[in-house]
């Protein structure tokens, strides 16, 4: 079994994001793997552990990735492409699953493994999207993968009213939810012995398409303006004798918060 | 006596012997090198004060009583090996004599009534031992065949000396010396049995026999002496009483400057020690000939599991059972371990050479894992590296960076520790600190304070480094903020590093991830060093170690102060005045890595007599045998799920001594204290506070 698995480098959202004019400030900001790419990585590799697969990984972005593909090398993955484009700055979902098409098209891959979503922009469109163009089939929100036989799959999505299982026929994607695993921490040695793999880095001419091709100049949609988080106030803290505290609370919630 | 009998009895006793020691020594070269030959002056001090002072047996002021009776052993024992050698010449030489300690000199009289009282005192000491090992019954102690043998032995070698120089004392006096035997005689200072008041006793004991008796008796008593030594000496290196013969250079080679050896700067960026997996101690090859010469040494006299916190709460780590284990293991491999340090000195540097003996080598690898097989993962990982062991230890065991090599082995090679520590870990790789909170809010503590930046005025005199605990953790802040205030009361002139600090790196090194630490260390040196920072004052005793003690390997040179250590400097100096406004009972938990590791013990003391109304009180474990709170070597972050509580099992001491105000001087007791008094419901009594808050609060 072939598997491809993607990972996204998303800004640390641990850390206080300055907006200034409608944009992010870069200064102060760190990069991190998207943690539900971590999940997918993780999967994939399980998945290699278990059964005989080769995984592949794939980024897509502008700028250097190597931190973050050697990390998923020290996870275990076996190879690593990374399509690094000036242009794909300014991409949406659908020209990242545009990309990815043309990734898997160049593979002869059997299942895809993304992250539900991504940590920056929530979107949770571009597997989806590619299960649609590659017209496979797509499951969202996995929370497990059980291989059932060369072609087939069965996994669980957590669904509105439950757990929900589905058997599904390869090729196909598969998006994970967190609660699939804990992915690694790679060992120590791990790490060291990934510094010497090699990671294939390609633009998009490299991939034989283009900017145009992938819909790049017909783009769907656009952030126009970030707006910082309102900062949460701080909560008041009453001590004492708690009838006289209760009165006290009843009359804020009438008075002053007005919800009573 | 009879020059072929002694001329074959030492042959066979110190040719067996010779042998023995030549196996064990040449075991030894067979591990990995440690550099313990400088400094020799310094290596015999402490050689003269632990060991043959008998420091930490006679200086403990817990079970004092037998650590003399111990001392009076080993000095009885140290007297007689003079004793001994006269004895071999006596074989040969009828009336032999050592020069200066002969007839004719008042120092030959000295020595024969030192040894007979000597013979005497060892002789009660042995039967007070009897006495503790079957009725008394400490819990500490192992009670083995072995060790009743060997003072049976001791027995036997007092009473045959005695008896052979009591037989020759009634010979002489009693039957007019018939074998004309020889005894020191001097006009000035009289006759030999003058001076041996037990001789004399054990004469008198065995009075009844003949002449004839008495000389058998005699004859007996020295070959019984003499074969006994010899047998008693050909024992000891098989078991625990190794250390008779050990202690003496195992002190010698102590680690000096720093309580035990600094834990080994890897050097991470080789790529082959990845390959060949050689970082850390994962085979017993890579344990280094002084800790081989520790494994001899362990005496197993349990102290080291009696003052262990994990040990007493339960949990798998038994430091003498560890020792133990650890020799048997290396025993049982010795064959092996010389045949591979033989190869292993062929190896050229050329890798295609080698590849052949590398092959041959790696036969002679245990098939036990020595960690996992050998010494268990739960054990491995129970340690809070609180030091008490070594602290106690009478020959000087270093057991906690052993057990960090074992450490290192098992994160940086096999990814094997507890799985608890990701979450640490990920956080110190992302934002600097182990609960993973952005790095960018690492001031937000400071808000409001007006404290300086090293950014803004990196001339200040004093760096105050925050650590991560007093910058992400609500209740360490209140310390950080009563840190400010006293140190702008005092109007110290200093500076925080704010978001350009991050972990020293501590608790990464302590569970063995070299890796992460030295990164950690990389980028704060890089920081201080930019900023030419020369003296640190740090809220926190495991930062404070690894600034000092840590950094130096790594090119970071600073001068660092304990918070605790600063203000009483402060008060001595009458920059801050405080009250002595502190009511109610007051005592003081000693954090591992102030006292046992920094030796600061004093200054804390000093500023809580300066606070507390009622002075402060001692808990029945304090100073160097302070009782560790359970978060030390990366406890803190992972979880505690064998046996009871570190933490409760302090806090119920801290109870019993109806404590009003527990002081600690280290943000991570401060948080297990606290949780401790609140497991037993008692955070409401007993308040759980920093030096510096209470300094803080009653300033004048």
């Amino acid at each position: 079994m072939k598997i491809l698995t993607t990972v996204k480098k998303v800004v640390d959202v641990e850390l206080n994001i300055h907006v200034e004019n409608g944009a992010i400030m870069e200064k102060g900001l760190q990069y991190v793997i998207n943690a539900w790419d971590e999940n997918a990585v993780e999967a994939a590799v399980q998945l290699k552990e278990a059964h005989k697969a080769e995984t592949t990984l794939v980024s897509l972005g502008s700028g250097d990735n190597t931190d973050i593909i050697r990390k998923c090398y020290a996870m275990g993955i076996d190879n690593a492409i990374h399509i690094d484009d000036p242009a794909l700055a300014k991409a949406d979902s659908q020209i990242f699953a545009r990309v990815l098409q043309r990734v898997y098209e160049a593979g002869d891959y059997d299942l895809v493994i993304t992250g539900k979503q991504a940590q920056d922009t929530d979107a949770g469109q571009a597997g989806i999207m590619l299960g649609e163009f590659l017209g496979i089939p797509c499951v969202s929100n996995v929370i497990e993968i059980k291989v059932t036989d060369d072609t087939h799959i069965q996994v669980s999505r957590l669904g509105d009213a439950g757990t929900e299982i589905v058997d599904l026929t390869l090729p196909a994607v598969v998006t994970v939810s967190d609660s699939i695993n804990e992915p690694r921490l790679p060992a120590m040695r791990g790490i060291m012995m990934a510094k010497k793999k090699k990671i294939t880095v390609m633009d998009l001419a490299g991939l034989g398409t283009s900017f145009e091709e992938v819909g790049g100049t017909a783009r769907k949609s656009e952030i126009v303006e970030f707006m910082a988080q309102e900062k949460r106030k701080g909560g008041r803290k009453f001590e004492g004798d708690p009838a006289e505290i209760t009165a006290k609370v009843v009359q804020l919630l009438v008075n002053e918060a007005k919800v009573l | 006596m009879s020059p072929l009998l002694m001329t074959l009895v030492l042959l066979v006793g110190l040719g067996i012997f010779a042998r023995t020691m030549y196996r064990k020594i040449l075991l030894l070269t067979a591990l990995e090198p440690a550099d313990r030959f400088n400094h020799i002056k310094d290596r015999l001090k402490n050689m003269v004060v632990i060991a043959l002072g008998q420091k930490r047996l006679v200086g403990r002021k817990k079970e004092r009583a037998s650590g003399i009776m111990h001392a009076l052993i080993f000095w009885g024992f140290c007297v007689l090996l003079i004793r001994s050698i006269t004895l071999y010449g006596e074989g040969y030489v009828h009336g032999f004599q050592l020069p200066l300690l002969g007839e004719s000199s008042i120092l030959g009289y000295l020595y024969i009534a030192l040894k007979d009282i000597m013979e005497g005192v060892v002789l009660l000491m042995v039967i007070w031992a009897f006495y503790r090992r079957m009725v008394v019954k400490p819990a500490r102690l192992h009670n083995t065949w072995e060790a009743y043998l060997v003072l049976g032995m001791i027995g036997v070698l007092m009473i045959s000396d005695l008896l052979y120089d009591g037989s020759r004392f009634m010979l002489i006096t009693a039957h007019g010396n018939p074998v004309d035997l020889h005894f020191f005689n001097n006009s000035t200072f009289g006759q030999e049995f003058i001076w041996t008041p037990v001789t004399v006793l054990a004469g008198n004991v065995i009075s009844g026999f003949s002449a004839v008796g008495l000389e058998r008796v005699m004859v007996l008593m020295f070959w019984v002496h003499i074969i006994t030594q010899l047998v008693f000496l050909n024992f000891l290196p098989l078991g625990k009483h190794f250390h008779v013969i050990t202690s003496l250079p195992n002190v010698f080679f102590k680690s000096l400057g720093y309580p035990h050896e600094k834990i080994k700067l890897l050097d991470l960026e080789d790529e082959s020690v990845w390959e060949d997996e050689t970082l850390g101690v994962n085979h017993l090859h890579q344990l280094n000939w002084k800790q081989g010469l520790d494994l001899y040494t362990c005496t197993e006299c349990g102290r080291c599991k009696e003052v262990c916190p994990t040990y007493v709460t339960d949990k798998p780590l038994n430091l003498h059972d560890f020792n133990d284990t650890l020799k048997a293991e290396l025993y049982a491999n010795a064959d092996n371990l010389i045949h591979r340090a033989g190869l292993a000195r062929t190896l050229t540097g050329d890798a295609e050479a080698d590849a052949k003996t590398k092959e041959k080598m790696a036969v002679f690898k245990s098939e036990k894992a020595l960690v996992g097989d050998v010494i268990a993962l739960d054990t491995l990982w129970a340690c809070t590296t609180c030091r008490a062991c070594e602290q106690v230890c009478p020959v000087t065991i270093e057991q906690v960076p052993r057990i960090i090599a074992m450490r290192q082995g098992q994160t940086l090679m096999q990814g094997e520790y507890p799985q608890e520590l990701n979450t640490a870990f990920k956080g110190l790789e992302r934002n600097g600190n182990p609960w993973g909170i952005g790095y960018d809010k690492r001031a937000d503590w400071a808000e409001g304070l007006d404290v300086k930046r090293m950014a803004d005025d990196p001339n200040v005199d004093y760096l105050l480094w925050v650590g991560c605990a007093g910058s992400f953790d609500d209740r360490t802040q209140k310390v950080s903020k009563a840190l400010v205030k006293i140190l702008k009361a005092a109007k110290v002139d200093f500076a925080i590093l704010g978001t350009e600090e991050k972990c020293t790196g501590d608790f990464a090194r302590r569970t063995g991830n070299e890796m992460m630490y030295q990164a950690m260390a990389t980028e704060n040196i890089e920081t201080l060093n930019n900023y030419k920072v020369k003296k640190i004052i740090a809220a926190c005793p495991h930062c404070l170690n690894t600034l000092k003690h840590d950094y130096p390997q790594m090119g970071g040179h600073y001068e660092v102060i304990h918070h605790t250590d600063f203000i009483n400097q402060l008060i001595a100096d009458g920059k801050i005045r405080v009250k002595k406004s502190l009511g109610g009972a007051l005592t003081y938990h000693d954090p591992c890595y102030l006292g046992r590791y920094n030796e600061i013990y004093d200054a804390p003391r000093n500023v809580l007599n300066n606070l507390s109304s009622q002075g402060l009180s001692e808990l029945p474990r304090h100073g160097t045998e302070s009782f560790c709170c359970g978060a030390g070597g990366g406890r803190m972050w992972m979880e505690e799920t064998i046996g009871s509580r570190i933490n409760v099992e302090r806090s119920r001491e801290i109870v019993q001594e109806k404590a009003d105000t527990v002081a600690v001087g280290c943000p991570f007791c401060l948080t297990m204290i606290e949780d401790g008094m609140k497991e037993l419901d008692k955070d409401e009594q007993i308040k759980t506070r920093d030096i510096a808050e209470l300094v803080a609060e009653h300033l004048a």
